[in-house]
């Protein structure tokens, strides 16, 4: 019997029943909408939250002043500058680092023309640009000279630029900083809040030698963002960038560091086990809702074998080995996944666009999910289907003849 | 030469603790281009035989040999192959498949024979010529009359060429005009094309039609001849 046939039969049997075939269906379609949209889910998250990581750049590491604890007190961090500029350049020269930046900030009330803000506003060195990942999209970015010269220049958020340079070229113009004139002369791309709370949108940055912040020594900073040289040598980066202070800061023995370096990196994978998180605990709810599919389906299988059994005794009398039988019904019950599990991917395609037609989320089908569902459900089919098929295949030609 | 030779053929059924014998040391010879009418009272057996006969039961003992093979042993893929190449069944009440139209019925003996869907249809539409259904093939079985789907299953359980026709009560459920229709329509077959024919009835006159008559009575075959002399038929 040819696989065309078999199909065929199926069908047909299956459209004899549609109401049936249908509320049997919609077991598997819904555990295949839900499985496709989860896995989906788990991937636009994971998306997401890389998406916000790499505006904060990848392998960053953040070197702040003072104590964690000190005689069991918390201090806060900046209460102690120990951290230097020089700090800094020592820093980016470990060979496990692609390079640090040190950093000042100051909360200043910044004046457009009639306008006014309050905001953060950074003080930083050109290297800042490269290890946040930080791009121009107009005007340049802060240069190795203007640190030198302390030159009153700014680069600021394309927010910034929108809100109080609306339709007008923000470069060029002067804003002031604590009443000390800044001159615009970039502004950067992308917006959207980062993991470490600011937004790339609002930012401002003055060269580091120019922000007016008074530090209690000289040529002390807030903190100093280093970047390892890949993922891999985080920890190393970590261990030889608290050496090097220590040995710079004469710390030893059992002193405690004056200084702590957290880890940007263990964020992103609490963000990616999130993601993986959400794949896993959703692809699970969405293969429990298949399974209970696929016991319906079993259970539509059992009956639909006890109601047709005079069909199989006749099919028998004509020469139907046990093997066409177990085929025929295995092949209903894999039809109806296959053919549930498709509108269950349709259904889910559905989702999904709905979901990104708010606009907030962006998500895609992985063709990988769509074919790791199909699998699945084809699966469940046979799973499931094999039984009742078996029982079919098994029955006595004279019994089935003998009931009506 | 012998179709189908029976030997010690014994069949009980049993229901639970209760254990009823139906066969009792059944020996039967069915020479090929016979026509056998096997007749009883209800309960003599004549339907267990048929069924032994046609393998879709199993005795509990004895041994059959079909068309020179002796199937007494074969496990159930080889009893359905048999049945699919060398018998042909007729049943009372005709068991055609009723979502598939009579063509496809009459075609499907060959399908599980693994032919070709294309050949099969062709064949069975051969069939359907002969039994005078030619143009009916793409009609679905309730929209036949009784005869003319009696006539359907006999196509169908031709169509593979069998050298053995089985019919259980063949008329049981047809009129006297379409009775007569069948039984020339499987006296014909006997006729020309040298079908071996058995065929179980209750009613004298669907004997007369056959060769040889078998009566069986509790389990035991009581008379076995001419259907002429069988007295009482």
């Amino acid at each position: 019997m040819s696989l065309v046939q078999i199909l065929l039969e199926s069908f047909r049997s299956l459209a004899a029943n549609r109401l049936r075939t249908g509320l049997t269906m919609l077991g598997i379609i819904i555990g295949i909408a839900s499985v496709v949209l989860m896995l989906s889910v788990g991937d636009a998250v994971r998306a997401f939250i890389n998406k916000e990581l790499s505006v904060l750049g990848s392998n960053q590491l953040i070197v702040q002043p003072g104590t964690p604890t000190e005689n069991g007190a918390r201090r806060r961090t900046n209460d102690s500058p120990t951290l230097t500029i020089d700090d800094a350049v020592a820093i980016s020269r470990l060979p496990s680092l692609k390079g640090a930046a040190p950093t000042l900030q100051g909360y200043f009330q910044i004046l457009y023309g009639d306008d006014n803000s309050n905001t953060v506003v950074l003080g930083v060195t050109p290297d800042m640009f490269a290890l946040r990942n930080w791009k121009v999209q107009s005007g340049v970015a802060l240069a190795d000279s203007d640190v030198r010269s302390a030159n009153r220049v700014i680069v600021i958020g394309s927010n910034v630029a929108s809100t109080y340079y609306y339709r007008r070229d923000p470069i060029g113009q002067t804003l002031r900083v604590d009443g000390r004139p800044f001159t615009i002369i970039g502004v950067l791309a992308g917006s959207g809040r980062t993991l470490d709370g600011t937004d790339l949108g609002d930012l401002m940055a003055v060269p580091i030698t120019a922000i007016p912040v008074r530090m209690p020594r000289p040529r002390t900073v807030h903190y100093i963002n280093a970047q390892a040289r890949d993922e891999a040598s985080m920890g190393e980066a970590q261990r030889d960038i608290a050496e090097l202070l220590r040995d710079r800061h004469r710390i030893t023995g059992e002193r405690l560091d004056d200084f702590q370096i957290t880890n940007l990196a263990s964020i992103a994978q609490t963000g990616e086990a999130i993601g993986a998180g959400l794949s896993i605990g959703l692809g699970i709810v969405g293969a429990i809702s298949l399974i209970v599919g696929g016991i319906g389906i079993m259970n539509i299988m059992l009956v639909s074998v006890s109601e047709r059994v005079r069909e199989i005794g006749i099919r028998m009398a004509i020469g139907a080995k046990p093997v066409h039988l177990l085929v025929q019904f295995l092949s209903e019950a894999v039809v109806m996944c296959i053919v549930g599990g498709l509108v269950g991917v349709g259904l889910a395609a559905l989702g999904a666009w709905g979901v990104n037609s708010t606009g907030k989320f962006e998500m895609a089908l992985g063709a990988s999910h769509v074919l790791t569902a199909v699998l699945f459900s084809t699966g469940v089919g046979l799973f499931f289907g094999y039984y009742p098929a078996r029982r079919a295949s098994r029955l006595l030609p004279i019994e089935c003849l003998r009931q009506d | 030469m012998s179709l189908i030779e029976l030997s010690g053929i014994r069949k009980s059924y049993v229901n639970g603790d209760v254990v009823t014998p139906v066969l009792f040391d059944i020996d039967l010879q069915v020479r090929q281009g016979d026509y056998v009418a096997l007749m009883g009272p209800s309960g003599s057996g004549k339907s267990t035989l048929m069924n032994l006969l046609g393998l879709l039961d199993r005795a509990d003992s004895g041994h059959y040999q079909l068309h020179g093979q002796d199937v007494t042993d074969l496990n159930a893929a080889q009893h359905a192959q048999v049945r699919n190449q060398t018998i042909g069944f007729v049943f009372q009440s005709f068991n055609l498949l009723k979502r598939m139209s009579v063509l496809e019925n009459v075609a499907l003996p060959l399908l599980y024979a693994g032919q070709g869907r294309a050949r099969a249809r062709l064949k069975a539409q051969e069939l359907l010529d002969q039994v005078g259904l030619a143009d009916l093939g793409h009609r679905m079985p309730n929209q036949l009359s009784g005869g003319q789907q009696q006539r359907v299953a006999i196509a169908r359980a031709l169509v593979n060429q069998p050298p053995l026709l089985l019919a259980d009560e063949p008329t049981g459920n047809l009129d006297t005009k379409t009775t007569l229709e069948v039984l020339e329509l499987i006296g014909q077959l006997n006729r020309d094309q040298g079908l071996t024919i058995v065929v179980v009835t209750h009613e004298p006159d669907v004997a007369l039609h056959a060769k040889r008559l078998v009566r069986l009575k509790d389990g035991r075959v009581v008379y076995d001849g001419a259907v002429a002399e069988g007295g009482q038929v």
